[in-house]
């Protein structure tokens, strides 16, 4: 695993606007970053990152159906009482979902570690499946890269075939996307999956979260006041079981993407449930919820994260006394829970994350972020990557 | 290969904008052209049924299963026809006595017939209303539930894709708005740069 500079395309900024990405630049900086990418050999690909990731796919699928089952671990995992049936159904039923981020520690050598599994609303996609791919393809054509190269991406045509099937298992029913107003990353994110639905030959609509409506059976209506029966929404279920309408979740036959089982794994409780139900599985960290603090050996040093909390939020880490990062954020009011640390690689002065994709249980591609701290946020940036 | 074999580019390209809209919007029913979306969409010629003596005089069907068509029709136009808080915004869409009252005080134009045809699933006939909105060039024509234009009234028939058979969206009527963001807005007041509420 190799990071090798390498010149911007000329026009890539052009090509930005032509195709729809806005947010490559956020808050005058760089988002988008093609100044460097990464190298992989397929070996690392398929055993460091391929094999692991659906291999722990598999791992919290069974954490679903042990919590669901128990209500202590419900309890645990700060799923709201009133919504333990809506949640409990959803799995019951099979439920389809769509797709997921891992997020792990790798750099090409050991065994990758999972940080943590974005099962709910992950977003980078339209970064992944699209961009990075032209990214490439533009680099091979103009004869800069060896015409060799590959990518582990093929998360595009994945999605449009999981839409596809998706179709098949809910027929009859207009897809809804939601994301909510004034991002514009969200917006393109929802937008790109929207665009894979249709190439799928979906029929689909588009709705703000804020937007949505009810009526005087507890169903969903979009603006012009149609029901709603199937929905995506790129908004987390922790927030959505809290807020006015959640009370109306279960009550209405609607059908959800990612469905509600999601809220159990895209939760950070999800962490110490796996090490205690695989302890010791060489691509888990040591994790552990507070009141398990004793049995605890940490080290090297502890991360503190929020039960929710998303890109990064409120995360401290401590090397024995010191606290070495600290991030801000509206989180934690939940609680925590505490994972061994395991320092991201470095090279150069970045610290590099891996994003592992997955389009239902099939392993799909990856994301690569850096940032100049230990603690990935939304702001870290986004580099390609090549297979050679 | 571990990539994506083919992307369709053209597809994925968002300027210029892909297609002109016509869409007006008057309070509730959107009314639009309906757009020829794939050239290679079949067509059809469609002729709009009025009435169950109208079916049996213009089609083969006999007069027990014209009942039943029309029967159908009506359900479609329950569960469809857009739905208005006040007679009053109803009929200034669809006309004077162009509404009724359905239930708990909602108003629904009345249905002016249903779309007859080849590719037509006669379980669920498409449903048509005549709108006649003041100064909107698409007085007086024959739309669909979803507010997408036929043609003028009083055609012998009409040219419609397949996609204008499809079964409609049901309608309701949304009794509150906003039940879902809130978490959001207050996250979002706690601090700057946030961008997203996915990870």
């Amino acid at each position: 695993m190799l990071r090798v500079p390498i010149k911007e395309r000329l026009n890539w900024q052009e090509q930005a606007k032509e195709y729809g990405f806005n947010y490559h630049t956020m808050y005058g900086d760089k988002y988008w970053d093609e100044s460097a990418y990464y190298q992989f050999s397929l070996e690392q690909i398929e055993n460091g990152i391929e094999a692991p990731t659906e291999e722990i796919h598999q791992m919290c699928l069974e954490v679903v159906d042990k919590v669901v089952r128990d209500e202590q671990l419900m309890r645990r995992f700060c799923i709201p009482e009133k919504h333990w049936d809506f949640v409990r159904q959803s799995w019951l039923n099979g439920e389809p979902c769509l797709y997921s981020r891992l997020d792990f520690c790798y750099d090409g050598k050991g065994d990758a570690k999972l940080y943590e599994n974005n099962a709910d609303t992950p977003t980078s996609v339209y970064e992944s499946g699209f961009w990075q791919w032209l990214w490439l393809k533009d680099n091979v054509d103009q004869g800069v890269l060896n015409p060799a190269s590959d990518q582990f991406n093929s998360l595009q045509e994945k999605l449009v075939n999981r839409f596809s099937d998706l179709q098949y298992l809910t027929p009859g029913r207009e897809l809804h996307f939601a994301c909510c107003k004034d991002t514009d990353e969200d917006r393109g994110t929802v937008q790109y999956m929207e665009d894979c639905a249709k190439a799928a030959g979906l029929d689909t609509k588009f709705v703000f979260v804020e937007d949505i409506g009810i009526d005087a059976e507890q169903r969903f209506t979009n603006l012009n006041d149609e029901v709603i029966t199937w929905m995506f929404k790129l908004y987390p279920w922790e927030f959505m079981f809290d807020e006015e309408f959640g009370d109306s979740l279960g009550q209405q036959n609607t059908r959800w993407l990612e469905p509600a089982w999601k809220s159990i794994i895209s939760n950070k409780a999800l962490l110490p449930m796996l090490w205690k139900m695989f302890p010791n599985h060489p691509n888990l960290l040591p994790s552990f919820f507070e009141d398990q603090l004793s049995q605890a050996n940490f080290s090297a040093g502890i991360v503190k994260k929020p039960i929710f909390s998303r890109e990064g939020a409120n995360i401290s880490i401590l090397r024995g006394e010191e606290k070495i990062a600290n991030t801000h954020g509206p989180y934690g009011e939940e609680g925590y829970i505490y994972q061994a640390l395991h320092e991201l690689p470095r090279y150069g002065d970045n610290f590099t994350l891996i994003g592992s994709w997955l389009v239902d249980d099939q392993a799909a591609g990856i994301s690569i972020r850096e940032d100049s701290s230990l603690v990935t946020q939304d702001m870290s940036r986004y580099l390609p990557h090549i297979i050679l | 290969m571990k990539r994506s074999k083919f992307i369709n580019l053209a597809a994925m390209r968002k300027l210029p904008a892909a297609r002109p809209s016509f869409i007006v919007k008057p309070l509730v029913v959107a009314v639009s052209t309906a757009i020829l979306s794939a050239c290679s969409e079949p067509q059809d010629d469609a002729i709009v049924i009025e009435s169950v003596d109208d079916c049996v005089t213009k089609t083969t069907l006999n007069e027990q299963q014209c009942v039943a068509v029309y029967q159908n029709a009506e359900a479609e136009a329950a569960r469809t026809a857009p739905k208005y808080n006040s007679r009053q915004d109803c009929e200034e869409a669809f006309g004077y006595e162009g509404c009724r009252a359905s239930s708990n005080g909602i108003f629904t134009p009345i249905m002016y017939g249903y779309l007859f045809g080849r590719m037509m699933d006669t379980n669920r006939p498409s449903s048509v209303y005549k709108y006649n909105q003041r100064g909107s060039s698409y007085r007086d024509s024959i739309i669909t539930a979803d507010g997408s234009v036929i043609g003028k009234a009083g055609q012998r028939n009409y040219k419609v894709s397949q996609s204008a058979y499809k079964p409609k969206a049901t309608v309701s009527r949304t009794v509150s708005r906003g039940g879902f963001g809130a978490k959001a807005s207050a996250k979002s007041s706690w601090g700057g740069s946030k961008s997203s509420w996915g990870g």
